[in-house]
């Protein structure tokens, strides 16, 4: 059996009387992409943003590598490898597109004279990344982010968690505003991910996204999870839609 | 595109279009374009009027105050490109002589140790601004409006109101922080020295490091800065203390060039030092800073009231160019910030 990275054990969440979760529990393997799917209001961002450190759990656990962790703050998840794209990517719209790749770990130069920010290799890394992410259009890589269109915007995170190589990408609606090419390069990165040993969690509305890279689909209803290991590979999109909405249940179940 | 020594960001056509061209597109669509022009006007405008505006004498007296009140445009720009302000600069840099001085005329220390010790005070002054806003939360305007009745209080108080006399003492310290220069007919202080060495660091650390990254992230997304492992507070808590710091600096060095620390000098001039940094490009909002720009507001305002009266205008009408230029200026970055963002 493939080695597990992450596990949340019995998450719940109320927000003041409404419970966003009940009793959750999702584990994803070592090079495991899961697709996280469920309707509005369902609980899948409230889950995301449990692991990445943004919102705490009123109760459960969460595993990494076996280890109990406590995600506090996002950086928290950060520094446990564990790399939140959300859908208003979260960037510095008045930085570069290099500077905002690197924030917060800036390559620096010798000699340092107050940690001299080495623009050159971080432009010529920017430029690598945003080619892998399928943005063929020739952006220079210290265009401002303001200057960019919310699909490039989404890639350039997308090119972050590429480059930082987390041992968990959670992707939020990475391909919500973006182009054919630009959701192409977005699946593209997400199997190369699992190809070299990162394991994802896809949460999209297009399932046909979904479907086209996931490994398993796990299946949020109004806080609950109705349905876990689909294979997307032995089921179809109409049967899983017909869970997301309630109207059948898990055949695995 | 990428060795070149730039602002943090270009806009884009600058760099998708390489040559003669490209440079001259980049330096029109840069912040600093504006104001490079209006000084450049403002220096023909005077000197066609009155060719005495460019006499050494002139230039002299022009650079006597201006490295002082530029020195706290310097910290301001940090500041506010972190996203906050501190009204408070114009109270330190009154209190910080006083306080030197008193130490010294009363026989309580040395003059080097008062120094430190004015210097140390506006430095706690600083942290007390900085913890205010990162760790209560409340907005920087009301904290350093607070501090700034606090300190120019304390200036007051401690005086009763009567300037300390400075000019008893010829020592090396005072020579090094303002120290007369002559060059031929050009005399100058060494503070405007400091001033330019001051300025060359500061915009160093703006756009070359890592801590310059962080200020522009902490002003520009301070949510995001912080997601990724920017440590937002501590960054602007450094930047409170210095620009208080700095300021005390140069309210020091104005004290030994007027031979008086005067409990109510530097009245207003945080105004005056804000005007001179949004003029230049920094945006108020933070997120957006460029100490050329500054540099550039600083000498716009400085040689607007020199030139004004030299050529004849009363000096109590200085104040509606001084307004009409923030005006003017406001409107010009906001329709280059419009095109900014539109991505053009």
């Amino acid at each position: 059996m493939a080695e597990e990275l992450v596990r949340m054990e019995r998450i719940s969440k109320y927000f003041g009387r409404v419970q966003a979760l009940n009793d959750v529990t999702l584990s994803v393997q070592r090079s495991e992409i899961v697709g996280l799917l469920g309707d509005n209001g369902a609980g899948k961002s409230t889950l995301i943003k449990i692991l990445s450190g943004a919102l705490r759990a009123d109760s459960g656990e969460i595993f990494l590598r076996g280890q109990k962790v406590e995600m506090r703050t996002t950086t928290d998840a950060i520094a446990h490898g564990i790399e939140t794209i959300y859908q208003d990517s979260a960037l510095v719209t008045q930085l570069s597109i290099a500077r905002n790749l690197f924030l917060g770990r800036e390559p620096v130069k010798s000699p340092r004279l107050f940690n001299r920010l080495d623009q050159k290799s971080m432009n010529k890394a920017a430029g690598e990344l945003l080619r892998r992410v399928g943005i063929t259009k020739n952006i220079p890589s210290t265009t401002p982010i303001s200057a960019l269109s919310g699909g490039e915007r989404q890639s350039v995170a997308i090119a972050r968690a590429m480059h930082f190589e987390s041992d968990l990408i959670i992707l939020d609606e990475p391909t919500n505003n973006l182009g054919v090419e630009e959701t192409k390069g977005v699946l593209r990165f997400v199997r190369s991910a699992r190809d070299s040993g990162h394991s994802c969690i896809f949460i999209a509305h297009n399932i046909y996204h979904v479907f086209q890279v996931v490994d398993r689909i796990i299946v949020l209803r109004r806080g609950k999870k109705v349905a876990d290991y689909i294979d997307p590979k032995k089921t179809t999109i109409e049967e899983v839609e017909q869970i997301i909405t309630g109207m059948a249940l898990d055949p695995n179940s | 595109m990428s060795s070149q020594v730039s602002p943090a960001t270009k806009p884009l056509p600058a760099s998708s279009s390489p040559g003669s061209r490209g440079v001259f597109r980049a330096f029109v669509a840069a912040p600093e374009f504006g104001p490079f022009v209006l000084l450049i006007l403002e220096v023909i405008v005077f000197t066609v009027r009155t060719p005495a505006f460019l006499s050494p004498g002139n230039i002299g007296n022009l650079l006597a105050f201006t490295p002082e009140l530029g020195m706290i445009t310097l910290g301001m720009t940090l500041l506010m490109t972190s996203g906050e302000f501190d009204l408070s600069v114009g109270s330190v840099f009154g209190f910080a002589p006083v306080v030197m001085w008193t130490l010294y005329n009363t026989h309580t220390t040395s003059l080097e140790a008062g120094f430190l010790i004015a210097l140390v005070v506006a430095a706690i002054i600083g942290f007390a601004n900085g913890w205010f806003v990162t760790r209560l939360r409340i907005p920087s305007f009301l904290v350093t409006l607070g501090m700034l009745l606090v300190v120019r209080g304390t200036a007051l108080y401690i005086t009763d109101g009567f300037p300390q006399r400075t000019w008893t003492t010829k020592s090396a310290l005072t020579k090094i922080i303002v120290g007369e220069i002559s060059l031929g007919d050009l005399r100058i202080y060494a503070s405007l020295l400091w001033f330019i060495l001051f300025a060359v660091i500061s915009g160093y650390v703006l756009t070359e490091t890592k801590a310059g990254n962080w200020i522009q992230a902490s002003g520009g997304n301070p949510e995001a800065a912080r997601a990724r492992g920017v440590r937002v507070a501590p960054t602007k808590m450094t930047l409170f203390i210095l620009t208080a710091v700095i300021s005390a600096y140069a309210g020091i060095t104005s004290s030994i060039r007027v031979s008086a620390a005067n409990p109510n000098s530097g009245t207003s001039y945080e105004l005056e030092v804000i005007a001179m940094v949004v003029i230049g490009g920094t945006a108020l909002t933070g997120g957006r800073g460029t100490i050329i720009g500054t540099v550039l507001g600083v000498l716009i305002l400085r040689t607007m009231r020199n030139g004004i009266v030299l050529i004849g205008v009363p000096g109590l009408a200085y104040n509606i160019f001084i307004g009409a230029i923030i005006l003017g200026m406001m409107a010009l970055h906001s329709g280059l910030e419009r095109r900014h963002r539109s991505g053009t």
